[in-house]
């Protein structure tokens, strides 16, 4: 997670949105091009950095857009964040491929199956985010945050976001105890929390 | 648990790493939703939106955009049935035809919406429904047909439709098993009072298909009760 430049170009824009969010609800297929304008690099670079597979990444991406074109009507237009909710899902969909590909799809001692992506990326969840966490400010505080946490604490890290690794697992990829691992990820993902100001009250 | 000693997960679960018990427990409270766990979650997931944020930038090729598009643009390629064309299909489709036909303008758009038709008609998984034909007519003389194909979309043909005015318009919905009817389109009538509308694009679960006059430009939700609702 290095460069922010990702989002420079992207100025969040509600109402443009909001805009989308109501043509594909109305099966307009020209929303459909100005949704990939506005989150199609996005979408690509989150996928891509998860398969590192170029033209898997295309075909995730394509099935990433068709995910949010079959669930717009499920979306509160006026409410959601539609880039944040896109991202969830092109994200799942990339960490999924990384499953099926390593046979831990049979695995159930972590959340598997399409109920558990259906949860993740459920569009209540995204309904009044703030539009300023895919802002370049925030992308800033997230690397500055990495930044300040141990080796081990970014690895953890590192592997829960791009490799979607179970805790169980990252204990055995790294030869470390269970309990060791578990404590780095709460407390590298709470730190994150805090810097981003998304801790969520006691 | 408690929505307190699953708090410290929520970004775990966030990201699809939490493990079992916290993992079916949030599961279990978002699947209720637990006001608690899905305010926690939403704060969870712009944790992990902004981590995606943060992801160095990659370009796609020129070529998916024209990808992503071809999916809603079109119906699939080509029909895997080839040829094959059940009669009473046959039989609708020459109506459809003539009806395309007749209408003569925007001939490149029709034979689009045609072969549209066409894979949704030729779907062996495709199922219809006809209606006004039986008994009493949702409206008099109303009467058509409607095709839904799981993969590739809807037809619906219509005649006799009722008359509606310059500022509104018809509304296709697909009505899933459980949950808000979807949008599935908007049309208008010839002035013959025929319509054939196609609607490309998978169908998610639908159990009933109702057309409603809306507002010109459609709304989200039906705001008048639908004047056709055949169940599948």
């Amino acid at each position: 997670m290095t460069i922010p430049g990702i989002l420079l170009a992207l100025q969040m824009s509600a109402e443009h949105d909001e805009n989308i969010a109501r043509r594909l609800q109305r099966r307009d297929p020209e929303a459909m091009g100005d949704l990939y304008d506005r989150f199609g690099r996005m979408a690509y670079s989150v996928i891509v950095a998860i398969v590192r597979d170029t033209a898997v990444a295309e075909d995730l991406v394509q099935e990433t857009f068709l995910r949010v074109w079959n669930r717009a009507h499920a979306f509160e237009a006026g409410r959601g964040a539609l880039g944040p909710w896109l991202l969830a899902i092109a994200r799942n969909r990339a960490i999924d491929h990384l499953r099926s590909l390593s046979a831990r799809m049979d695995r159930n001692s972590y959340e598997l199956g399409s109920s558990g992506t259906y949860l993740r990326e459920h569009p209540s969840l995204f309904v009044d985010m703030e539009r300023e966490v895919l802002n370049t400010d925030h992308a800033r505080l997230i690397r500055k945050a990495i930044s300040k946490l141990s080796a081990n604490q970014q690895k953890a890290i590192e592997l829960a976001y791009y490799e979607g690794l179970s805790q169980s697992e990252m204990a055995e990829r790294m030869g470390e105890p269970l309990g060791t691992v578990k404590t780095w990820v709460r407390t590298a993902l709470k730190l994150l929390r805090e810097e981003l100001g998304q801790e969520v009250a006691a | 648990m408690t929505c307190g000693e699953l708090r410290r997960d929520y970004t775990s679960y966030a990201l699809g790493i939490a493990e079992d018990p916290e993992r079916a427990e949030i599961a279990e409270h978002l699947a209720r939703k637990c006001p608690e766990c899905v305010s926690g979650m939403a704060s969870a997931m712009a944790t992990v939106t902004a981590m995606s944020g943060a992801v160095p930038v990659a370009e796609p090729s020129p070529r998916l955009r024209r990808r992503v598009m071809a999916t809603v643009e079109k119906a699939p390629r080509r029909s895997r049935a080839g040829v094959f064309v059940p009669w009473a299909i046959t039989a609708a489709m020459s109506i459809a035809l003539v009806a395309i036909g007749i209408s003569g303008r925007r001939q490149i758009g029709d034979t689009a919406k045609l072969q549209q038709a066409l894979s949704i008609l030729n779907d062996p998984a495709a199922r219809d429904v006809t209606f006004g034909e039986t008994g009493k007519p949702p409206l008099p003389g109303t009467r058509g047909r409607i095709f839904v194909s799981p993969g590739n979309g809807v037809v619906f043909i219509g005649a006799s439709l009722p008359r509606i005015d310059a500022g509104k318009t018809f509304e296709l919905w697909v009505i899933p098993a459980r949950g808000n009817p979807i949008p599935a389109g908007l049309f208008r009538s010839q002035p013959d009072a025929t319509a054939v509308f196609v609607r490309p694009g998978p169908v998610e679960s639908a159990a009933a298909v109702a057309v409603t006059v809306e507002p010109e430009g459609g709304s989200a939700q039906p705001t008048t009760t639908p004047f056709i609702v055949t169940r599948l």
